[in-house]
């Protein structure tokens, strides 16, 4: 069995050895102890801190496999993205172009350096080992930080969003970045990112980057396949976000033009089909019900005590309880009784 | 004979004619009777003086009085943009700089800009191939300083030229391609159509509002802003020599540079003199060296039947000898006024 769970001081080893994995382009965890560290600390700190606002809390769970202990996967959720600055991207806008005297009428597509996505909650830093690609349990690790969420709104804010590592090719060069930032940074994409840390939210990006709209036909051919195109890595990530209720059209990374999934909660399955039951131990699963086993993500009720697992048991929609496994209570933290968030996957 | 006039009532005819030998670029000559009929009505007005100064449009003739065939026109627009948006891409500059990174960038913009509405306008210059020598195009093309200096309290202060811009020997415009298309999604010649039949601004309005980089566009766009066409860059050396420089204002179809300058700097109102015809006195020992005397450009003084000869011969104390075909050329007899430039600038001017 498999827990999704906060961070824990005593990841880190294991952690470190998941960020050494090469993927150039990709940013999932820092590269270093000393961050990785400091990563840990935020988030034991923001989940025990007690939150009015959103603001820079930043939450990161891992996903545990009870059998042999080791870490299978990361992903976090930053309470309010660009906190400290503003976080920047470019907007997809179409600009309508009529000429009634001339009879024309067509559209231009521009993209336009905004920061309305600041303030959204913003989810990164998903990975999963190779294992798990595809398993349900990446879909619980995906899904465990919306359903936190769920329990705990106002650590978060009504929107969210998912930023994706767009197309590099083999060198670590991104046809998106060198048709448009390297005009203004005047530098590799990979030393950009480098240089910025990843970041979308530092002055520099606006001192640096273009004021007015870049009209779309003017890139080459190449920039404009890549914009809004997923790097493979992110392809699980997509998949699961899509399927979630994310939509993808709206905003593209400023550097390598990848995709910004973003959405209002009230669009997003985890907040609209989640249940709120009380666990009960079932003596004997295999006996509950007539009706086919439904799989669910089940989470802990408690906000300080944040555990996702994933059980089958009958649909919940019309009971007020939810039978689960003594085993799946322990690895829960969770007593005959208590409350817990259900899911289905 | 060659002489330049002002254009009457009865050339129509003739102007339509020549009209028909103008290619594609030249948007304000083109082949059609009606906008050149209503054309020619405007500057009949004009040099007649019965409509306002910003409305008037001056257009010249060069006949050959030989045959009485047109061999040229060409024109000064008292205003533009007025009626109109007249619409330029301003070059500008953008620096995008980050000490904590250490990058400094200058990125060239261009603005869609009605900067030079307002201005005095020199355009539809077109010379029969037939004439296309000698002194003929300097003839045509530095007439209309010569009426400037004559007349400076009709045009305002600023003075502008929009040169036709690169163009591949195929008429590709690498300029239009790279930008234009994009936003028109039509032919380069079909735009150039619309503009001739002063829809020019309705095509500007399809533009995108805000400023360009100009890095976005092809190299072979970027290469050609503020390059002239092949066949006008002699034109153009003509009216840099009459003062005339390109500030950064370039056409937003096929980024033929605007040239300008301030009536007032014009070689033509520095230089230009007014003399009385006559005879000259024998030149003493120290003229006489002067054997081949300079080109000058000699016109009377009447706005409604301005003309202009290319003459050789020199003023001196303030007089100058025409021969009786010239003072006919002129409408001028003895004692009359006429106004002299030379036609090409003195090499050194403090002699």
């Amino acid at each position: 069995m498999y827990v999704v769970r906060p961070v824990e001081l005593a990841d880190i080893d294991a952690l470190e050895a998941l960020a050494a994995v090469p993927m150039p382009g990709v940013h999932t965890l820092p590269k270093t102890r000393e961050k990785i560290l400091a990563m840990i600390e935020g988030s034991i700190a923001s989940f025990a801190a007690q939150v009015d606002i959103a603001s820079e809390e930043s939450y990161l769970l891992v996903l545990e496999n009870l059998a042999d202990r080791s870490i299978a996967g990361t992903a976090a959720i930053f309470a309010a993205a660009g906190s400290n600055g503003t976080y920047f991207s470019f907007r997809n806008d179409v600009i309508q172009q009529v000429s009634r005297d001339l009879n024309i009428s067509h559209s231009v597509h521009a993209l336009t350096l905004c920061s309305e996505l600041t303030g959204y909650s913003q989810l990164s830093s998903f990975y999963v080992g190779e294992r798990e690609q595809g398993t349900a349990e990446a879909a619980l690790l995906s899904r465990a930080r919306l359903m936190f969420a769920v329990l705990a709104p106002h650590r978060f804010s009504d929107r969210f969003f998912v930023p994706l590592a767009g197309v590099t090719d083999p060198g670590g060069g991104s046809p998106f970045w060198d048709a448009l930032g390297r005009k203004f940074f005047q530098m590799d994409f990979l030393d950009a990112e480098r240089v910025i840390g990843g970041a979308r939210n530092r002055t520099l990006i606006v001192e640096l980057m273009p004021h007015y709209p870049v009209y779309v036909p003017l890139l080459p051919g190449d920039a404009q396949a890549a914009m809004g195109q997923i790097h493979p890595s992110g392809e699980l990530a997509f998949n699961l976000l899509t399927a979630e209720g994310f939509e993808a059209d709206d905003y593209i990374d400023i550097f390598d033009g990848g995709p910004i999934l973003q959405a209002h909660k009230n669009s997003l399955r985890t907040f609209t089909g989640a249940l709120q039951r009380r666990a009960t131990v079932a003596l004997d699963a295999r006996d509950r019900g007539r009706e086919p086993p439904v799989r669910y993500a089940i989470s802990s009720g408690f906000e300080h005590n944040f555990r996702a697992v994933i059980a089958d048991c009958a649909a919940l929609e019309a009971q007020v309880t939810v039978g689960l496994p003594a085993e799946v209570l322990e690895t829960l933290n969770i007593a005959d009784g208590d409350t817990v968030i259900c899911v289905r996957l | 004979m060659l002489v330049v006039r002002a254009i009457q009532a009865d050339d129509l005819d003739a102007l339509y004619v020549m009209a028909t030998q103008v290619g594609s670029g030249m948007t304000t000559l083109k082949p059609d009777m009606k906008m050149m009929g209503d054309r020619l009505a405007i500057a009949v007005a004009s040099f007649a003086e019965t409509i306002a100064p910003e409305k008037r449009d001056y257009m010249f003739v060069m006949e050959d009085t030989d045959t009485g065939r047109l061999a040229g026109v060409c024109a000064i627009k008292g205003a533009v943009g007025l009626n109109e948006p007249f619409y330029n891409y301003r070059i500008g500059t953008l620096v995008h700089s980050s000490r904590e990174i250490d990058v400094f960038t200058r990125m060239e913009t261009l603005y869609l800009s009605n900067d030079l509405t307002g201005s005095t306008e020199l355009c539809s210059l077109f010379l029969h191939p037939d004439y296309r020598t000698g002194n003929n195009g300097k003839l045509l093309s530095k007439s209309r300083f010569l009426f400037i200096a004559q007349f400076p309290h009709l045009f305002t202060e600023k003075l502008i030229a929009e040169m036709r811009g690169y163009q591949e020997e195929s008429g590709r415009s690498p300029f239009y391609e790279g930008l234009g298309r994009h936003f028109f999604k039509m032919d380069f010649d079909h735009v150039d159509a619309l503009t001739a039949v002063g829809k020019k601004s309705f095509i500007a309005e399809l533009m995108p509002r805000q400023p360009l980089y100009v890095a976005y566009l092809p190299d072979d766009a970027q290469e050609v802003i503020g390059k002239v066409h092949t066949s006008t860059a002699p034109a153009r050396r003509l009216l840099e020599q009459e003062g005339l420089y390109f500030e950064g204002y370039v056409d937003i179809f096929d980024a033929g540079p605007v040239l300008q300058a301030r009536v007032s700097e014009l070689r033509a109102m520095r230089d230009s003199v007014l003399a009385h015809v006559g005879t000259t006195v024998a030149p003493d020992a120290a003229c006489a060296a002067v054997a081949d005397p300079e080109p000058l450009l000699v016109s009377n003084t009447a706005l409604h039947d301005f003309r202009m000869i290319l003459s050789q011969t020199a003023p001196v104390n303030g007089a100058v000898a025409l021969s009786a075909a010239e003072q006919d050329a002129l409408r001028c007899a003895d004692g009359d006024a006429v106004r002299t430039l030379s036609l090409n600038p003195r090499k050194n001017p403090h002699v």
